[in-house]
């Protein structure tokens, strides 16, 4: 029963409903941790999202134990064991240069999932403080600042991409650089949206006219009630980050083999997929299954983050 | 109203021109050579001179820039390298195949997507709003030429419910030339009073629709969920909760349009996006689109098809996001007094 | 509590006017297409009805011998249909409108009548008589004879774009009489197999514009405005009937009727080419018998389609093959220990294995079937042990140095992939690192030329086949000197053997065994350079109908489907 725990409770105005036990912040017996399973456990959807992120997460560090072939996921090849199906030796097959598929998908973890993380949050970072101030000041400066989301918006992120390819080299580091320049729009327009459309309501007129300067009025008011889709889109962006990664990568401007990347694995398999179905079907499991993780948690996160979001049943 | 709508439409059409131009310069300071596209990739150095004078290439960057815009203007958009007709011609023709495919498959993705996050907000928290939210993410993140490819092989090959390929089928393909007149076959189809066309148009569009639907489907319905949660809690709906409408009634009428902002904002960002994106879809199913061309056009550094692509898509960007902002505060009437 | 009813009035009003806005912006769209639109299918109608005159309209009026060829084709099928220039895919169309003086056929090795029913050569190669067909006729109306040839070949030459250097031999053409053509040439050449290249060689009507067109000046800019419209000024069994770029059924062509071959027997009266990027979408549809041929699937989809009793596998070896050029001219592959310790790291029989039926294991540099070819000249093959000794002789391998060398290959190949895979796998192995760049060919190729010789690659891979069935194209292209570098991205200089390259036209023309002793001699010096390395020579692995009966893949033509020799089953 600590005091800060009561206080942050009845400022916050949610802790006693009887349908929703409480947030993180509620008080009760048990230490942090405890209330934090507690919490996770409650949600079926987070619990199975949490559980599949620390199975990636060990799948990542522990790879050059847990592969059977380590040297697969690098230069390794054995062409006289190329297409073989899954089974005895290779779980999960093995690729067109007889490389063990499964030791690439565990490798690949740590590539596909953290540099597709790495971008998503550098999007985020560019484009939710860009919308936020487009939508929450408005008039000229909000059509200026859309005006150049749109530029960014309209220009071929292909290009982009083969433009930063071309002069710096193909790489994956290049290749997310070209896919952040051409992300961060998305959060912008969808973050401007929200943030216009929150700008008008009354609590924010209220505040504004009591006086709380603007910039404390965007990130106390606006922010957290506009950030709810910004949010969604987020999380369910690792799939689709990791096969922007695909694509690039079969026009040659992304990972370059042998990197074990997972989009790249997919393309690989593209024509493969009738008569060896494995070699790009394990690679696109392991991206769908990463993805749902994370949607997962980011669903969690956004019924923390919304102040709304508990309570209705 | 109508000045909004002037002044967002020349922004709309300066941006345009800007993109356009910029990926005009952009394209032409890549390493590689054009009229090696045009010349053959066997061609003699002295050959591959001649096309560059022919092409132009060998003016300076400046001077390239300034003909290409000065002959936009005059309506000549320059021609296209690696096809050789005029890029008008290809981009206008492919657009308009582009925009119907994409458009049928946003409609279909609203159709299921926005149903699908109602059903999960109503269930919330209950099996339905799992089983939804699976759904989501897994078609948001299913590799799109897996999905298009499974379902050629089910739906075309061993069912034969649907067409493998194609934009009508091969039999009627003189029929289809001789109706084009807007290069979107269902409308050609109805100018003409053709129904048989109508229907091979219609059943070729449906497996590409469906697979370019897949992402949308997913984001639709979880931005449907959460607008719909957090309207849900707001005050007009606990006066019309107490003024005793039903709980389904409520989500109908009272908090659907209010909720899809966000959805709106997303339709616009999918469908600007899917226009010049969707080349792997429309290789694997022989559609002429917008996607395949601006793949084509970058892999030849072609730079007047690329500025030309990119100026249309921009257009149908900026456009979409015009009519969304103008849209939103007619579903949103709080939006109406706060004056965007 | 703000009422929605209240504003319902002004709602519906804003929406209907967001409407309009929206059917202008669409009217807008469609009308700037319309208006283009037409103006293609006019000129196309136009085509049509021009080339069709003497057959029935293209709508099939469903005779039932109105057999129909379908040609699925991976790419965009026409480029340039200016027979003296067209340089690309369309080769695969160019072959039943256009025909040549002579063919090569790839199963006897022997050239074959075509236009030209006999040939004659002077001892010293430098004249040739040609005796020409009678009774053929161009689908323009006019008559073939010798001045229509002439005035062809000359043309093609004028222009030199495209292949037209083959012709560059030629000094003077006579047209002795009607049916006589005389060549005299600057030096000896194999004219009659120049005459029957792949790219270069058709005979056309030159004055199908109006005025004879001869490469240069106004007439001619008439006559290549009349090609760009989808015409054609040919004397083949087909003809072009309709022409839409970009479209999935790109190109039709029927049968003209007054083929001085004449139409015994069964043929096909329709050829379609129908563009299908998507192996897997073109698997499908041959399966379902929407396509008759699709000249490559991968090895994969071929073997799986093996058994189908519907369909027939077509394998041949082609006269395609992947060569790997060493940097002979600097960087760390300048040391000759170095550059043969790298070409012992191919993995032929590894690669050979993974890539299935659709590659056969390379002997030298020229492919079998060719003059020249000798399976004596093995190579080294895989060996590591060999390569650590010669790089041990220069301070690197596993025991010393370090080392990384760049290799380039075209993006989105995935053969090209496996290969660098391979070898960047064999090197590591040897302490070299390959840095692999997949990029489009334009920059591939910009970068192999590029003046500042740091910026070169140390590997350089690609395809190469020849115009004309003869192995002189690898050599003059690849392995000649060059000031300013083309194609010889090896950079290779060797006095010894661009003498002999300039000299084995005239002997391939004089003395064919000579000639074939010289070209072996030459790969030998290549090999023991390691200038190149070259893994494996493409298969042909078409898949046809099973219905479509005589037909016989021709390397010498790549690609190439002569419509006209093959007969439609049930």
């Amino acid at each position: 029963m600590s005091g800060s725990g009561d206080a942050v409770d009845r400022a916050g105005g949610r802790g006693s409903s009887s349908t929703a036990p409480g947030g993180l912040g509620a008080s009760g017996p048990g230490s942090a941790l405890g209330r934090f399973i507690g919490y996770v456990v409650r949600r079926p959807g987070l619990a199975f999202g949490l559980a599949i992120v620390i199975v990636l997460a060990v799948g990542a560090v522990l790879a050059p134990v847990l592969a059977p072939f380590p040297g697969d996921a690098g230069n390794d090849t054995n062409l006289l064991a190329a297409l073989q199906p899954p089974g005895g030796l290779h779980p999960l097959g093995t690729d067109l240069a007889g490389r063990d598929i499964w030791s690439r998908v565990l490798f690949g973890v740590r590539i596909s999932v953290g540099v597709s993380v790495v971008v998503i949050v550098a999007s985020l970072f560019v484009g939710v403080p860009v919308g936020l101030f487009a939508g929450a000041v408005g008039g000229k400066l909000d059509d200026l600042l859309m005006r150049i989301v749109d530029i960014f918006l309209a220009f071929p992120s292909l290009l982009l991409a083969l433009a930063i390819a071309a002069t710096l080299g193909p790489s994956m580091e290049h290749a997310a650089i070209a896919i952040v320049v051409s992300w961060w729009p998305w959060y912008a327009r969808l973050m401007r949206g929200e943030a216009a459309a929150i700008r008008g309501r009354a609590y924010v007129e209220a505040a504004l006219l009591l006086g709380i300067p603007r910039w404390r009025v965007a990130l106390r008011h606006i922010l957290p009630n506009a950030i709810g889709p910004i949010i969604v889109q987020a999380s369910l962006d690792l799939g689709g980050v990791i096969l922007t990664f695909a694509a690039l990568s079969f026009l040659g401007l992304g990972a370059q083999d042998p990197t074990p990347e997972w989009g790249l694995m997919v393309e690989q398999g593209r024509t493969l997929t009738s008569t060896q179905p494995w070699v790009a079907l394990y690679p696109g499991a392991a991206i769908m299954i990463a993805a749902l993780a994370f949607t997962l948690l980011g669903e969690g996160l956004r019924e923390r983050l919304d102040p709304k979001g508990l309570a209705r049943p | 109203m109508r000045r909004i709508l002037i002044r967002r439409g020349l922004q709309s059409l300066l941006v345009a021109l800007g993109v356009g131009l910029l990926a005009f310069v952009i394209t032409r300071l890549l390493p590689g050579d054009a009229a090696a596209t045009w010349a053959g990739p066997r061609a003699t150095a002295d050959q591959l001179a001649r096309v560059r004078g022919q092409l132009g290439l060998d003016r300076p960057l400046p001077e390239q820039a300034f003909r290409y815009i000065a002959d936009l203007v005059t309506g000549n958009w320059g021609t296209s390298i690696h096809t050789r007709q005029p890029v008008l011609t290809d981009v206008s023709g492919r657009f308009m195949t582009s925009l119907e495919l994409v458009s049928i498959a946003l409609l279909i993705a609203a159709l299921i997507g926005i149903p699908m996050g109602v059903l999960a907000a109503s269930w919330r928290g209950r099996p339905p709003d799992w089983i939804a939210g699976i759904a989501s993410s897994l078609l948001a993140s299913v590799p799109v030429f897996w999905l298009g490819l499974l379902l050629q092989l089910l739906i075309a090959t061993q069912l034969h419910w649907l067409p493998v390929a194609g934009r009508w089928d091969r039999t009627l393909n003189d029929v289809a030339v001789a109706a084009t007149r807007t290069h979107m076959v269902l409308v050609d189809a109805v100018l003409a009073g053709n129904g048989t066309l109508f229907v091979s148009g219609l059943s070729h569009l449906l497996m590409p629709a469906i697979v370019i639907a897949a992402y949308p489907i997913g984001l639709f319905a979880r931005l449907t969920r959460a607008g719909l949660l957090e309207t849900l809690g707001e005050e007009h709906v606990r006066m019309a909760r107490a003024t005793g409408y039903t709980e389904r009634t409520i989500i109908w009428r009272f908090a659907l349009r209010p909720s899809m902002g966000p959805v709106l904002s997303a339709l616009a960002l999918v469908f600007g996006f899917a226009l010049g994106n969707t080349f792997l879809v429309e290789n694997l199913f022989n559609f002429q689109g917008l996607g395949s061309y601006a793949v084509d056009s970058i892999a030849a550094l072609d730079a007047p098809a690329i500025a030309g692509t990119t100026i249309l898509v921009a257009l149908a960007y900026l456009a979409a996001n015009l009519v969304v902002d103008l849209v939103r505060p007619v579903m949103d009437p709080r939006l109406r007094e706060a004056g965007r | 509590m703000v009422n929605h009813f209240q504003h319902s009035g002004t709602v519906r009003v804003r929406i209907a006017a967001l409407f309009c806005v929206a059917a202008l912006v669409f009217a807008a769209c469609g009308g700037s297409a319309s208006t283009t639109a037409p103006a293609a299918s006019e000129t196309a109608s136009e085509a049509a009805s021009q080339a069709a005159s003497p057959v029935a309209s293209p709508v099939a009026s469903a005779a039932p011998t109105d057999a129909t060829f379908t040609y699925a084709s991976h790419t965009q099928v026409v480029t340039d249909l200016d027979p003296a220039t067209s340089y690309s895919n369309e080769v695969i169309a160019m072959h039943d409108v256009y025909e040549s003086l002579t063919r090569y056929d790839a199963v006897t090795k022997k050239l074959m009548p075509a236009l030209a029913t006999s040939w004659t050569s002077s001892p010293d190669g430098k004249t040739w008589t040609f005796t020409l067909q009678s009774g053929v006729t161009f689908h323009t109306g006019r008559v073939m004879d010798a001045a229509a040839v002439k005035a062809a070949i000359e043309r093609t030459k004028t222009l030199n774009q495209g292949a037209g250097y083959i012709w560059g031999a030629v000094h003077s053409i006579v047209a002795k009489d009607p049916q006589t053509l005389v060549f005299t040439l600057d030096y000896a050449a194999p004219l009659d197999l120049i005459a029957s290249a792949n790219y270069a060689a058709y005979i056309y009507d030159t004055q199908a514009a109006g005025a004879a067109a001869t490469g240069a000046g106004a007439s001619d800019a008439a006559l290549v405005a009349w090609f760009k419209t989808g015409k054609d000024a040919g004397t083949g069994p087909y003809q072009i009937a309709s022409w839409k770029a970009g479209d999935e059924f790109e190109l039709t062509l029927n049968k003209y009727d007054g083929y001085w071959g004449g139409w015994q027997g069964a043929h096909y009266a329709k050829v379609v080419y129908r563009v299908v990027p998507e192996v897997t979408t073109a698997a499908q549809l041959v399966q379902s018998g929407d396509v008759s041929y699709v000249d490559r699937l991968t090895p994969q989809l071929t073997a799986s389609l093996k058994s189908n009793p519907a369909l027939q596998v077509v394998d041949t070896p082609s006269f395609q093959n992947l060569v790997a050029l060493l940097n002979t001219a600097s960087g760390p592959l300048k040391d000759p220990n170095v550059r043969k310790a790298v070409a012992k790291a191919f993995d032929f029989n590894g690669i050979v294995s993974a890539l299935g039926g659709s590659v056969v294991p390379a002997k030298g540099v020229i492919p079998q079937g060719l003059i020249g070819y000798s399976d004596s000249l093995t190579g080294t093959g895989l060996d590591l042990a060999g390569a650590a000794s010669l790089l041990a002789a220069s301070g690197y391998g596993p025991n010393g140095k370090p080392l990384t060398i760049t290799a380039t290959i075209v993006s989105g190949d995935t053969d090209l992939q496996l290969v660098t895979t391979s070898l960047k796998s064999n090197l590591a192995k040897l302490n070299i690192t390959l840095d692999v760049q997949a990029v489009q060919w334009q920059a591939q190729w910009d970068k192999a030329k590029s003046s500042d010789v740091a910026k070169r690659q140390d590997v350089f891979l690609m395809y190469w086949w020849p115009d004309y069935a003869d192995p002189f194209s690898w050599f003059i292209s690849l392995f000649h000197s060059e000031t300013t570098p083309n194609f010889n991205l090896a950079y290779y200089s060797s006095k010894t053997l661009d003498a002999e390259i300039d000299g084995i036209q005239a002997l391939t023309a004089t003395n064919r065994d000579q000639a074939a002793a010289e070209y072996v001699t030459m790969q030998q010096q290549l090999i023991d350079n390691a200038v190149v390395v070259v893994p494996y020579v493409q298969n042909y692995q078409r898949v046809l109908q099973a219905s479509v009966g005589g037909f016989v893949d021709n390397p010498a033509y790549a690609q190439v489907v002569f419509a006209y020799d093959l007969t439609p089953g049930p």
